[in-house]
């Protein structure tokens, strides 16, 4: 009985375990590529706790800087990275380099 | 004809006269380095003086994106072991840098503000034909070319905002 028990209550455990584990393993990594003034994807699809990294390949700093509030990687300076993890907001987050204004991208939170 | 074109095309921008020849990895490494250079010294005036907010942006920009890029290509060349030499067209840049220095330091205002910008616009738009028609068909080495080929869509970015800026400026006076 006290075995029985205990197995279980093993069980539990090792379910609850696996179902922790599973979670995070469904967030995915993303990279933005920033290279000749662009984001490259300028569009991405992205899902709460997700991390997406963007890369400076440019001779140039730049920033990821959402227009409607959420994110702002500050300066990323010439071959230096940011890494962002996705928060719970839903939405399209329209972001722009704030040095280079034309340079545009959209993250999609789904 | 054909020399007509050639001739008007040289009075309508001079310097592109002298890019117009062929060049040695030595020369373009001077040739960008002083190019980088002139701008970041008319911007430092620019971030100084300029009246509007986002003049003084772009130049406070143009500083901290030519330095850069002129890191970038003094490393490199360091690496190579290139050894910049001087040449017609580095000094025609320089000469034409020093020109805009001496103009811009007697304006004030909106005429500041407009000359900076409209020397910004002319400056991209000669730097972007040079890194076309000589510099980086010109560039030897793999290396060399590549960092030409890299720097360039800033340039045309550079262009882009100060083109916006000019027209910004011409509207709102």
């Amino acid at each position: 009985m006290r075995t029985a028990t205990f197995a279980a209550a093993l069980g539990l455990m090792l379910g609850m375990v696996g179902s922790s584990v599973a979670a995070p393993s469904k967030a995915k990594a993303h990279t933005v590529t920033i290279e000749d003034m662009r984001f490259q994807p300028a569009d991405l699809v992205v899902a709460p706790g997700d991390t997406v990294v963007w890369i400076n390949k440019d001779l140039v700093a730049h920033t990821a800087t959402s227009q409607v509030g959420g994110f702002d990687s500050n300066l990323i300076l010439a071959s230096d990275s940011w890494r962002y993890t996705v928060q719970k907001k839903k939405g399209d987050f329209a972001y722009i380099c704030t040095l280079h204004p034309a340079m545009k991208g959209t993250l999609r939170v789904k | 004809m054909k020399y007509a074109v050639v001739a008007v095309a040289g009075l309508l921008c001079y310097p592109s006269a002298a890019f117009a020849q062929s060049v040695t990895d030595a020369q373009i490494a001077s040739i960008v380095v002083t190019a980088n250079e002139v701008d970041i010294d008319a911007g430092k005036i620019a971030e100084a003086r300029a009246t509007s907010h986002e003049v003084k942006t772009f130049a406070r920009l143009m500083v901290s994106d030519h330095t850069g890029v002129n890191k970038s290509a003094t490393d490199l060349v360091t690496r190579l072991k290139v050894t910049p030499q001087d040449n017609p067209t580095s000094q025609s840049l320089k000469a034409e840098g020093d020109k805009n220095i001496a103009t811009l330091k007697t304006l004030k205002g909106d005429a500041f503000d407009k000359a900076y910008v409209d020397h910004e616009v002319a400056y991209h738009q000669q730097v972007i034909d040079a890194l076309d028609k000589t510099l980086i068909p010109g560039a030897t080495n793999a290396e060399l070319k590549a960092l030409l080929v890299k720097v360039r869509p800033a340039f045309v970015t550079h262009l882009e905002h100060a083109k916006s800026l000019q027209s910004s400026l011409s509207k709102g006076h």
